[in-house]
């Protein structure tokens, strides 16, 4: 065979290769994804374990905003601990701009907080956020709700045109903790709200344990509570929970797809603790 | 029916006020223009990436808000002609086996002075709230009973005592002892 016809084959060979169609990857241009933490500021090397497996799954996920159900800042807020507590253990999400939305907890300076730039909060106690079309977050104060928060929620609610309506706030609604428990007088002036007009998913912290409660009214409910803090057994036996981890520290991550969120909740030592997909569903309204 | 418009069945504002309830709220106005204007006065600082801007900018006004208060006395807000109006309404939502939930909620974890709590502040008008001592988690059901109160002060309980904090400075405006049954 001739220099040339070697050539001339190695050039059809290699045409043809580069020309064959690439593997078709599922497509994912319209998902949104994004991450759970709470109870986050203690500045613990903990909180930088967690921090830095949240970070790894990021390089997986990609997660553009990071949600943060409350006691964002234990203790003193110095300028020295919004280093410690938040922008060193997290230095690697924002450094790629990634977003973090903050809502209150017990434990946080409302003055200060809710004008912190990095927390998202626009000046506000209370706020809603839609990174994508179909997506929207609503931020509350569970610390303090007064008739203006019930207002603005409703009207938000009834506003919101958005397939997924999501939910987020410190105090939980429901809950098996042994330290806290379900929020009985809170959930007698939200669940109503949350029924009625559409919410899917509601994410709490202030309890330090994860655990996903069966849906209620077809809402799913989470607490993510342990992402710093940790209260080991404290989960108890009840009717509620679906699943419960509270033997280390964890974070959720999860993806919205079009009628589906799946999601995993994942350990300070990156164990997949549990893990699921939701569907979006037509809510019946119940009445107790 | 919208909740909004369920809400203001339940919980009415009302349409003729006691005199002592009608010098309360001509107080707490007072109170809020005196916050706003010292707050005009103060460096402004939008939402900023520095916290030290941010606790420099605090602390500015919570310095001119307890000079312009300096004489300020518990009582001066929450005076003799309202307090039994806020008991008798503290009264109605906490006291009693029907109201074992919100009563927990006021004086469990997040009060100041509940167990395990880390620091409760001092009881004094004027007097800082320090950032380390929790805050009370109000029911949604005493905030709608209780008079509304402008954007610049909210209820808090520090043990069974009432306060008004100004949600800028967190300062302690006025207090009403044992306010809660």
């Amino acid at each position: 065979m001739t220099k040339t016809r070697i050539v001339l084959i190695a050039f059809i060979l290699f045409a043809a290769v580069v020309a064959q169609p690439r593997a078709a990857t599922v497509p994912q241009s319209d998902a949104f994804r994004f991450a759970v933490i709470g109870d986050t500021g203690t500045g613990s090397s903990s909180q930088e374990q967690v921090a830095m497996e949240l970070a790894k799954a990021w390089s997986r996920f990609r997660f553009g905003s990071v949600l943060m159900v409350g006691d964002n800042l234990y203790g003193k807020e110095a300028p020295k601990d919004f280093t410690k507590k938040f922008e060193q253990p997290y230095r690697q999400l924002l450094g790629q701009g990634v977003k973090f939305y903050a809502a209150l907890g017990n434990h946080d300076d409302a003055a200060l907080q809710k004008a912190y730039k990095p927390f998202n909060m626009g000046g506000e106690r209370f706020y809603s956020f839609k990174p994508q079309p179909g997506v929207r977050f609503f931020a509350l104060d569970s610390n303090y709700v007064d008739r203006k928060q019930l207002e603005w929620l409703e009207k938000e609610l009834i506003a919101s045109q958005s397939d997924w309506k999501i939910l987020f706030f410190h105090h939980p609604l429901y809950s098996s903790g042994e330290k806290h428990g379900s929020n009985v007088e809170l959930r007698k002036m939200l669940e109503p709200m949350i029924l009625i007009h559409g919410v899917d998913v509601v994410f709490t912290g202030h309890e330090h344990f994860y655990e996903r409660i069966k849906p209620q009214g077809g809402v799913h409910y989470f607490i993510v509570g342990s992402s710093a803090k940790l209260r080991k057994g404290n989960i108890a036996n009840t009717e509620l929970t679906a699943k419960g981890y509270d033997q280390d520290h964890t974070f959720l991550v999860a993806q919205i797809a079009g009628d589906e969120m799946t999601f995993q909740t994942i350990s300070r030592k990156g164990k997949i603790v549990d893990s699921g997909t939701i569907r979006r569903a037509e809510k019946r309204i119940t009445r107790k | 029916m919208c909740l909004f418009l369920i809400l203001s069945l339940l919980f009415p504002v009302a349409a003729d006020e006691p005199p002592a309830l009608k010098q309360f709220n001509e107080r707490v106005k007072a109170y809020a223009e005196l916050h706003k204007k010292i707050d005009s006065k103060i460096d402004p600082v939008d939402a900023t990436s520095s916290p030290e801007l941010l606790v420099k900018q605090k602390q500015q006004f919570i310095t001119a808000l307890q000079k312009a208060r300096a004489n300020a006395r518990q009582g001066h807000i929450f005076n003799r002609g309202v307090r039994p109006i806020f008991l008798k309404i503290l009264k109605r939502e906490l006291k009693g086996p029907t109201n074992t939930e919100p009563r927990a909620m006021v004086l469990g974890e997040g009060n100041p002075k509940a167990k395990d709590s880390p620091k409760a502040p001092p009881l004094k008008v004027n007097g800082t709230y320090p950032t380390e001592s929790p805050v009370s988690t109000m029911p949604p059901s005493v905030l709608l009973a209780l008079p509304q109160l402008p954007e610049a002060l909210e209820y808090r309980f520090i043990g069974r005592h009432l306060i008004l904090r100004d949600t800028k400075a967190d300062i302690i405006v006025d207090f009403i002892m044992n306010a809660a049954p």
